[in-house]
């Protein structure tokens, strides 16, 4: 009896998700497993591989090596310009301005804009014969204008500037909630104890901070892996701007590669896994803990 | 008021240290620095919006990239009158996407929140953790297993495909965020509820939902304007032109010959024009939701 | 070491709300000086401005000599115990008492010495390794007496810091706060709210009630000789019994009397005399009297005996209070009521009830019990006497 008593306690409560959970399951890893099965077979090319194949091969092709390279390239510029910028943003605002309503709303606000919108706007802005090319010319700081995404080898950095631009405000956001947590007492405390301003930051505020970057770090890293229709936008499908995301939509759409495709696919969720499952199994079970 | 005082010690006003610099004087060379820096990036974020609307405002002809940043000799509203009649039915296709999808989505994401929080099932971390999950996924990971699986449940085409993809991809993060909203409500008031005789859904109804109205909020503002500005479902589930939303008909602007740069930059401002209302009406109180740790995992 | 002057200090907040009016206060080198008051009196107030966590509006505060208005909290040389301690979570226990000198550029060697000796002092020695988070709140509050006592200022700042404590811990806590400040001889200036804190740790206590300073001196003088109906009430537990009262020429004997309600008590000339009640006959006043100056009565002791029933026993160990009521209209002191809290609803009494309400003190061991019939007098000679305008004490 004091079992049934004990499910009447809870059973509700999962009843209540069951549905979620019923729909996770099926549109979430039931697709994915599908997808792995996918990525197995044969591939419908000249003598086409299957099975591990589909993964293996990859790793000789030229194009995934530069794929992955520009991943990285952007990859890198994006986090750190949000981190930084973020950063920066929300120690200006910190003590408090006048006006910081307006400013945290100018911030934010390319949030709320789509990657294709922006991408329309930063595809100009990003051409080597226009755009901020022109400004810098007529400011005078012709030492700043360069062939952005055009650039060989390193376009991807370009690439990233839209992506900082969007993300960054978010990251303000985030870095501003973390700093005014913080109890005034122990900024005053330290004051008390001879530190001044810039020190009370580097020993009481940023500590604080750590479960903040780390938690932008995860997010950004998996929206940099996942990035797509900003690519699109900003540079059409070209070679020297590609990912391994845009190969993958290449090979389902244009060339009609399913298993290849799926096969990336699956190497994508399993970048994102690595960088996600710890920092999730981390967080919930820390918040169990407090 | 009499006062009892101490004999008083000799109280000597001499200067004996060197004084430190007046809190005020210091004060204020910091805050023109800071404001300047501020306004820096402010410029940052404003350049592309000034870009659009200078360009939108352009006849074709004057809408040359090398010319970028030159005010228009004529001022015409022939881009914007284009690129509405090309949008503006699927605006109207977006908000028939977006309202249904976001009012379902926060609903669950409500209940689902609220069990995961307070009323707790054995698995419950672990059923936690696997939604978060995903939310992290790259969709194209799924985007074609989706549309066969549609297809072997007789899944009707079009619209409501994209609703119910939304609705399950949103559930992730809804929960999330309306799990780390009632974390903050102090259990006890789940008690007393449950003391006074309220049993799952009374106290749901009566004590929960009244006070949910900011975590609402930032989970209706998230899902409005990451539906709204959704690519890759939308390309991928729409296949008649008449029903794609504003994203996909903004993408297909682009034309084949002559980029038409004018419509384009005024189509991508009316695409924007519905998520920045909401952003700008409620945003206040997504900060605040931000602030309060809603989005913090 | 240094001795404080507050000179007219005041502080109004930006919003207009005036929190400390013209608080003059002189704290004599090596003193410890109770700021005592109830809460939003502006104790915490004061002593912020004296850290330098707030600025002074107007007013001028002098520390060793120096005018100090203008100096940054971290040059002030004062160390400051909070409320909630403030403890940097982050740093371990060791970590938190040496932050100070780490700033300061001390050695490394020296610091560990150092930390290890005031750790000694407070009994913190197997605790240096652990975060706050894994310590009792004792012992978190010894932390934050370290990390002020390891820095020999010239002044310690103490803002409530028992007030989190259970009571047990607090009793203890109190004599060795003080006991360590006599040792040090630093300066002190400590915030509480508990009057009991204030009486048994200060040299000198100062009453304060909504940013004005009511009186200053020793426990004893303060609580013998209270100069308003606010110190009076405050100042004492259980507090003093309040109620209206009429000064008259005695019926049957030489002299002044007061009445309280139906009952007459003849005044000794020394008192009146004393207090200069002459001037008080035929007028209200408010009069005032100790729990522990109401006896039980005894044949032969030459005064007004009172015929009560008790209503309710007190045993609290050391001594029996028996509560009866008195048909005296009580009172209320605004000011009093106003200060505990702001709602109306606070001095209206659960249970109804006329007259003023006395308890009288019994040795502990009498036996006393509801509804037991008993004789008990009020020690004139004890007896306080308030302008009921004015609410000063009559002198």
């Amino acid at each position: 009896m004091r079992s049934l008593r004990r499910i009447g306690r809870w059973g509700p409560g999962l009843l209540l998700v069951l549905p979620s959970i019923i729909l996770i399951v099926l549109f979430v890893y039931g697709l994915i497993g599908w997808n792995i099965k996918t990525s197995l077979g044969t591939q419908p090319v000249l003598n086409g591989p299957s099975g591990v194949r589909n993964y293996t091969n990859l790793w000789h092709e030229e194009r995934w090596i530069r794929d992955l390279k520009n991943l990285g390239v952007f990859t890198v510029v994006f986090i750190v310009g949000s981190l930084a910028m973020g950063a920066i943003m929300a120690l200006l605002l910190d003590k408090g301005v006048k006006g910081e309503g307006v400013f945290r709303g100018v911030y934010l606000f390319p949030m709320a804009v789509s990657f294709i919108a922006a991408g329309i706007v930063w595809r100009w802005l990003l051409n080597p014969s226009s755009g901020l090319n022109l400004i810098f010319d007529k400011l005078g700081l012709d030492v700043l204008k360069n062939q952005w995404w055009q650039t060989r080898s390193w376009g991807m950095a370009a690439m990233a500037i839209p992506a900082v631009w969007q993300m960054s405000g978010y990251i303000m956001a985030l870095y501003l909630a973390g700093f005014r947590g913080v109890p005034e007492e122990l900024r005053e405390a330290a004051r008390m104890d001879g530190a001044a301003e810039w020190k009370v930051y580097r020993h009481v505020v940023f500590p604080h901070l750590r479960p903040v970057t780390l938690s932008a770090l995860v997010i950004l890293g998996h929206i940099s892996i996942k990035v797509f229709d900003l690519i699109l936008a900003v540079s059409g499908k070209q070679g020297i701007t590609e990912t391994p995301a845009v190969y993958m939509w290449d090979l389902i759409f244009q060339a009609s590669n399913r298993p290849k495709g799926a096969a990336i696919a699956t190497l994508l969720l399993l970048g994102v896994a690595v960088l996600i499952l710890p920092y999730l199994v981390f967080t919930v079970r820390s918040e169990r803990r407090a | 008021m009499s006062t009892v005082t101490a004999p008083p010690p000799a109280a000597v006003v001499v200067e004996r240290r060197p004084r430190p610099v007046p809190k005020g004087r210091q004060r204020r060379f910091f805050t023109a620095g800071k404001l300047a820096a501020l306004l820096v990036f402010i410029v940052f974020f404003l350049t592309p919006v000034y870009l659009l609307l200078l360009t939108s405002f352009k006849s074709l002809a004057e809408a040359d990239p090398a010319s970028a940043w030159t005010w228009p000799k004529t001022v015409t509203l022939d881009a914007w009158r284009e690129a509405w009649d090309k949008l503006g039915p699927a605006l109207g296709n977006s908000f028939k996407l977006v309202i249904p999808a976001t009012i379902a989505s926060t609903m669950l994401g409500s209940l689902n929140g609220y069990v995961l929080s307070k009323w707790r099932f054995p698995g419950a971390d672990l059923v936690f953790t696997l939604f978060l999950f995903g939310m992290f996924i790259p969709y194209q990971a799924v985007m074609i297993p989706l549309a066969l699986l549609y297809n072997d449940l007789g899944f009707p085409h079009g619209l409501p495909r994209l609703i119910l993809a939304h609705v399950v991809y949103g559930i992730p993060i809804t929960t999330l965020i309306f799990r780390n909203y009632y974390a903050t409500v102090p259990t006890e008031l789940i008690e007393a509820a449950r003391m006074d005789g309220a049993g799952m859904y009374r106290t749901y109804l009566s004590v929960i939902l009244p006070t949910s109205a900011p975590a609402f909020v930032v989970a209706a503002i998230w899902q409005f304007t990451s539906i709204w500005n959704d690519f890759l479902f939308a390309v991928f589930l729409i296949t008649n032109p008449a029903a794609w939303p504003v994203t996909v008909a903004l993408n297909n602007t682009a034309g084949s010959q002559v980029t038409p740069f004018p419509v384009q930059m005024a189509g991508a401002l009316i695409a924007s024009i519905p998520t920045l209302v909401v952003y700008i009406i409620l945003g206040r109180y997504f900060m605040r939701g931000l602030m309060a740790g809603a989005l913090k995992g | 070491m240094a001795d404080i002057v507050l000179d007219k200090l005041t502080k109004r907040f930006s919003n207009g709300f005036q929190a400390v009016t013209d608080l003059s206060l002189e704290i004599a080198d090596g003193e410890l000086l109770v700021l005592v008051g109830p809460s939003g009196c502006g104790k915490t107030t004061a002593l912020r401005m004296i850290a330098g966590l707030e600025d002074i509006t107007s007013g001028e505060l002098y520390v060793g000599g120096q005018r100090m208005n203008d100096v940054l909290e971290k040059d002030r040389d004062m160390a400051m115990v909070f409320q909630s301690y403030a403890l940097y979570p982050h740093m371990t226990v060791a970590q938190n008492i040496g932050f100070s000198l780490k700033l300061g550029g001390v050695a490394k060697a020296d610091i560990r010495a150092r930390v290890h000796h005031t750790a000694r002092l407070l009994g913190l020695e197997d605790l240096l390794d652990r975060r706050p988070k894994q310590l009792s709140g004792g012992q978190r509050q010894r932390v934050a007496m370290g990390r002020a006592i390891i820095r020999e200022p010239q002044a310690f700042l103490m803002d409530e810091p028992l007030s989190n404590l259970d009571a047990k811990l607090r009793v203890q806590m109190r004599g060795e706060i003080a006991a360590l400040q006599k040792r040090l001889g630093v300066t002190t200036v400590y915030v509480t709210h508990d009057q009991i804190e204030a009486m048994t740790m200060g040299d000198r206590v100062a009453v304060l009630k909504a940013g004005e300073l009511q009186q200053v001196g020793t426990p004893s003088a303060i609580y013998d000789g209270p100069v308003n109906l606010f110190v009076a009430g405050f100042i004492g537990s259980p507090p003093m019994h309040l109620m209206e009262g009429q000064i008259g020429r005695g019926s049957d004997v030489a002299g002044l009397t007061v009445r309280l309600g139906s009952i007459t008590v003849p005044l000794p000339d020394e008192l009146v005399t004393d207090r200069g009640l002459a001037r008080w006959v035929d007028r209200r006043v408010i009069v005032g009297v100790r729990p522990e100056d109401v006896r039980p009565a005894h044949d032969g002791d030459g005064r007004t005996h009172l015929a009560v029933t008790v209503e309710r026993v007190e045993a609290i160990g050391a001594s029996l209070l028996a509560y009866f009521t008195l048909d005296a209209p009580p009172v209320q002191a605004e000011s009093i009521a106003a200060a505990a809290s702001g709602e109306q609803l606070e001095h209206i009494p659960l249970v109804g009830h006329e007259g003023a309400v006395v308890c009288a003190t019994f040795e502990p061991r009498s036996g006393l019990r509801a509804n037991d019939k008993v004789e008990v007098t009020i020690d004139p000679r004890r007896l306080y006497f308030f302008d009921p305008a004015t609410e000063d004490t009559i002198h």
